[in-house]
């Protein structure tokens, strides 16, 4: 009995510190991604955003998916990459207005998509 | 992740109520927590598996999840009475010594009809063959045999009022025949619980409420 109440405690405590852990990490990439899609963001703005700057944003996200995908559902990272890659060919293309939508877009998805993955009474029911 | 471990508990504990709440007819033979594990962790293991879009991590957390609240159920079932007697449910004791008890029956979702099948599948063949029948907490039957046990089949002729024609049929008796044996016992139809006929002619007789008779009526067809 002794062994299963260790169990019991070792598995609880692994949880919650993996719960804690992924909890730390997500909002962790979101805000860094978040920032570089500011910056994107400002400098589509201005016009002087070019392909490097997209691709720039693009290569950050793809490094950051790649662990992601271990925690949220690969359906949802999709979207991002989705929306990344048109608002890429449209700063490619120097389509800066329609590019801005597109980022408006994201900046949403990504405001939201680790929120819909938090404890809140919200997402249990 | 959180989210899924809580999500699973709500599951767990909802399903666990389900159970209980079915009745011993629904769980067969396993303890009602352990068929909801059964029924749920077949399924986290599965979807994680079919669907590429769902981190395994997903079905890993939730069956984690499973596991602790075995546990959980375990201990508090070790250490608090109460605890078990609600998840695990107790012993219905059926059939007593005034013969079948209606209430308890019904309190676990159960009919005669259920009942006579639980002592067949247990080797009892009639209702007077055992002093005491029991329904476990996990569905299975118990029962305290009498020293003689029946040595022909019996059929249900009256379950709760109503007439099955077939076995009646069977048994050759004409509707008329028992009308006339219900006079002799100043009951109506309505007010029979059970009756049962054997090969022999031998009658399991009891009105609600009351204790039961072991009667004889003239069976015109013996098997």
């Amino acid at each position: 009995m002794v062994k299963s109440i260790i169990y019991t405690v070792a598995a609880i405590l692994a949880c919650l510190g993996l719960f804690i852990g992924v909890e730390i990490y997500m909002n962790k990439q979101f805000d860094e991604f978040h920032g570089a899609l500011e910056i994107l963001y400002k400098k589509v703005e201005d016009k002087t955003a070019n392909r490097e700057d997209g691709y720039a944003v693009k290569s950050l996200w793809t490094d950051k998916k790649s662990k992601l995908h271990i925690f949220i559902p690969h359906n949802d990272i999709s979207y991002i990459d989705y929306w990344l890659s048109e608002a890429c060919g449209l700063i490619y293309c120097k389509e800066y207005d329609l590019a801005l939508g597109k980022l408006e877009v994201l900046q949403e998805i990504i405001k939201n998509l680790p929120d819909a993955y938090t404890l809140k009474l919200e997402n249990i029911f | 992740m959180a989210l899924v471990f809580i999500r699973t508990a709500i599951i767990f504990i909802t399903l666990l109520i389900i159970m209980r709440l079915m009745g011993k007819s629904q769980i067969g033979e396993m303890q009602p927590f352990e068929f909801v594990i059964t029924l749920v962790i077949a399924e986290l293991a599965c979807i994680p598996m079919a669907d590429s879009s769902i981190p395994l991590l997903y079905g890993i957390i939730a069956i984690v999840a499973i596991f602790v609240l075995h546990q959980i159920v375990w201990l508090l079932d070790l250490w608090f009475k109460p605890v078990k007697t609600a998840v695990c449910g107790k012993p219905s004791l059926v059939i007593n010594k005034d013969g079948i008890d209606e209430y308890q029956l019904k309190s676990n979702n159960l009919d005669i009809g259920d009942l006579i099948e639980s002592m067949r599948v247990a080797g009892y063949f009639s209702l007077d063959d055992v002093y005491y029948g029991m329904y476990e907490a996990n569905g299975s039957f118990s029962a305290l045999a009498k020293e003689e046990k029946s040595q022909s089949l019996s059929v249900l002729v009256v379950d709760v009022g109503k007439v099955d024609k077939k076995n009646l049929a069977m048994c050759g008796i004409e509707q008329s025949d028992l009308n006339e044996f219900l006079k002799k016992q100043n009951a109506e139809l309505k007010d029979v619980l059970v009756m049962t006929v054997n090969g022999e002619g031998r009658v399991y007789f009891q009105k609600k409420g009351e204790k039961y008779k072991i009667l004889e009526i003239g069976a015109t067809n013996k098997w």
